[in-house]
């Protein structure tokens, strides 16, 4: 999708070039996360992609094309671009910021205007801020209309230069996210820069970390760099905690639940103390109408005078299907019995995860890893 | 709750803002009828009798006028231009020179850029609008200097991110932003000027000047209270319909 040919980049007055014959292919539908120290050349590296900065050597394809020459504006509108201040131009409106590419191309009244409140709606944003000015909007939605902006014309990649840099950081989860979430649905092939890895492992389908003068140390998934880091420059740079980082990338979904017994509000307590006694737990998960977690319930709780809805205690540990370990782990440790209760969308009961379920799903995850390393070792005789 | 306070909060200050718009008029309107009654109550002799006319009182302040009007228009013109060529890159190496220049012009005394101009030019209307202009060039090249310098490095870039070309961020970004800053600064420029305009008078280009001259020389009280006193609503007049065009010519959203 892009292809970047021995890019380098020396700026006038220096010696040392700050992008030092880089090539890299970057495919479509990807999320391409630079990471680096400061100062590395990844902000450098990412505006000679629309030639924001011209390189001073080297070649730039996109979908085939080499861009290297051809008008820098035209181009530009092809791609879009996301800044860490966002840039919204605040003498203009909303409506008017996001119509921006598409006046340039263009594009008649109509057909703008209804791109514009589908944009809105894409990004969780109500129609009615139209005609507001981006000074009455909160960071977060500012960044949100920033996002609209540069898909405004629906261009094919995406460039994003720390686009959640200067968002608090319950937002900026909140942000990335749904960000994640919208781009399953569009699928752009996007760039994205940013100096903080555990972003880089949460946002990326593949990350190149790079060393000064924008020097790859390792290109490669997120997956990959954190089992097999190439150097010491990227276990350096990946810090402390891989191993904790790694949980963050599998999902509740990937791993089996534990059987549990599951009783009924509708059940009576008879009934309930069959299903503990059948199944060998002192425990049962009580549901309410809708299949929802609604309590814990104890061996010596269920008692006759005590409607089951107020026996035990209420389950409160609940992650949904899509949730990481890293986020079910956490859950857990401050739950009431070491375990969460997985539910889908719509918060329906589907299993529960232990701390013995994820373990061993952790280990196993480490053996078959460690032997397709050992299989990557042989095939490529022994170098990487 | 937001908008509901942000619109009652804007209803408030279009309120206080109406109000404000009209205090100057009022003021003014005052001035003049105590002007009036004062003339009105005084015996004049013949000379007074002859200036003290209103079509002679309302030429002159037409010509005032015309001289303050004309002298800043161009001075927009000249100024905003030199403005935008200074901060574009490419022209670092010149912009102290020019800025040097300006401030020669805006530190030599009126009067003497004036008669300085009637001594190596000619009396009469056109250089005493030069004079005009170069006394007061200064502040509108600064105010559209510092107005272009402090648009947002980011919103500029986003702008060329996009795929906008560097004439189109001037026109629909950087010079709507400055705005506010040049109005400011072309504020500034016509009150030096319908200031300055009275000394025109002494190069033969008429305006309210040449009343407080004649009721100087000829030591009419009345007619030099009368020229001082125009001078002044005029003055406060034309300012206060330069901050009304300031309000209406902001951007929104800013």
């Amino acid at each position: 999708m892009i292809r970047l040919e021995n890019l380098s980049k020396v700026f006038p007055g220096q010696d040392e070039p700050a992008v030092d014959d880089l090539s890299m292919d970057i495919y479509e539908g990807e999320i391409v996360v630079l990471v680096g120290p400061s100062g590395c050349g990844k902000t450098t590296t990412m505006k000679m992609i629309n030639r924001l900065i011209e390189p001073s050597s080297g070649r730039i394809f996109l979908q085939g094309e080499d861009v290297t020459r051809v008008n820098s504006d035209n181009l530009r509108r092809r791609i879009g671009y996301v800044i860490q201040q966002i840039g919204l131009f605040p003498h203009m409106t909303i409506a008017d910021n996001i119509a921006t590419v598409p006046k340039m191309l263009g594009w008649d009244k109509e057909r703008t205007s209804g791109r514009i409140d589908e944009l809105l709606e894409t990004v969780g944003i109500d129609r009615s801020y139209r005609d507001r000015y981006p000074k009455e909007l909160s960071g977060g939605q500012r960044q949100r209309i920033g996002v609209a902006r540069a898909m405004a014309a629906d261009p094919p990649v995406l460039l994003m230069d720390e686009p959640f840099g200067a968002i608090d950081p319950i937002t900026r989860d909140r942000l990335q996210d749904e960000f994640l979430r919208l781009q399953r649905e569009i699928k752009k092939t996007i760039v994205f820069v940013t100096h903080d890895i555990d972003e880089a492992v949460k946002m990326g389908d593949r990350i190149a970390i790079l060393k000064q003068q924008s020097k790859i140390a390792q290109y490669d998934t997120p997956e990959n760099i954190l089992t097999d880091p190439a150097d010491d420059f990227v276990r350096n740079f990946i810090g402390t905690g891989a191993s904790i980082k790694r949980l963050s990338l599998s999902r509740i979904s990937e791993i089996e639940t534990t059987d549990w017994p599951v009783a009924r509000l509708s059940d009576s307590h008879d009934e309930v103390r069959e299903k503990m006694r059948s199944s060998g737990r002192d425990h049962v998960l009580v549901l309410d109408e809708q299949e929802k977690p609604g309590r814990w319930v104890g061996k010596d709780e269920v008692k006759y005078d005590t409607p089951l809805e107020e026996s035990g205690r209420p389950a409160v540990a609940v992650v949904e299907a899509t949730a990481s370990l890293y986020k079910t782990l956490d859950t857990m440790i401050t739950s009431y019995k070491g375990s969460a209760i997985v539910v889908d969308e719509e918060g329906r009961y589907k299993g529960v995860v232990d701390f013995d379920t994820v373990l061993e799903a952790t280990s196993a995850m480490h053996s078959s890893e460690r032997e397709e390393t050992a299989q990557d070792l042989q095939t490529e005789g022994g170098g990487r | 709750m937001t908008t509901t306070q942000g619109t009652s909060a804007k209803a408030a200050g279009g309120a206080s803002r109406l109000l404000r718009y009209l205090v100057m008029p009022v003021f003014l309107g005052v001035v003049c009828l105590a002007l009036y009654l004062y003339v009105s109550t005084q015996q004049l002799d013949s000379i007074e009798r002859r200036i003290l006319t209103a079509d002679f009182l309302f030429a002159r302040v037409i010509e005032h006028i015309q001289l303050a009007v004309v002298s800043t228009l161009i001075v927009v013109v000249l100024a905003v231009t030199t403005g935008i060529l200074l901060t574009r890159p490419g022209t670092r190496r010149v912009t102290p020179f020019i800025i040097g220049l300006a401030n020669i012009g805006q530190a030599v005394p009126s009067i003497g850029l004036l008669v300085l101009f009637a001594i190596v030019w000619d009396f009469g209307f056109w250089p005493a609008i030069v004079a005009l202009v170069a006394y007061s060039f200064l502040s509108i090249l600064r105010n559209t200097m510092v107005g272009l310098q402090q648009v947002d490095r980011s919103t500029i870039e986003a702008a060329r991110g996009m795929g906008m070309t560097k004439m189109a961020v001037l026109f629909r970004i950087e010079l709507p932003l400055a705005v506010p800053i040049i109005l400011a600064g072309i504020r500034t420029a016509l009150i030096i000027n319908v200031g300055t305009a009275t000394l025109a008078a002494f190069v033969d280009a008429g305006g309210l000047g040449t009343v407080i001259d004649r009721g100087i020389r000829l030591g009419r009280d009345s007619v030099l209270i009368v020229g001082s006193v125009l001078t002044g609503v005029l003055a406060l007049s034309i300012d206060w319909l330069a901050g009304v065009a300031e309000d209406i010519l902001r951007p929104k959203g800013l």
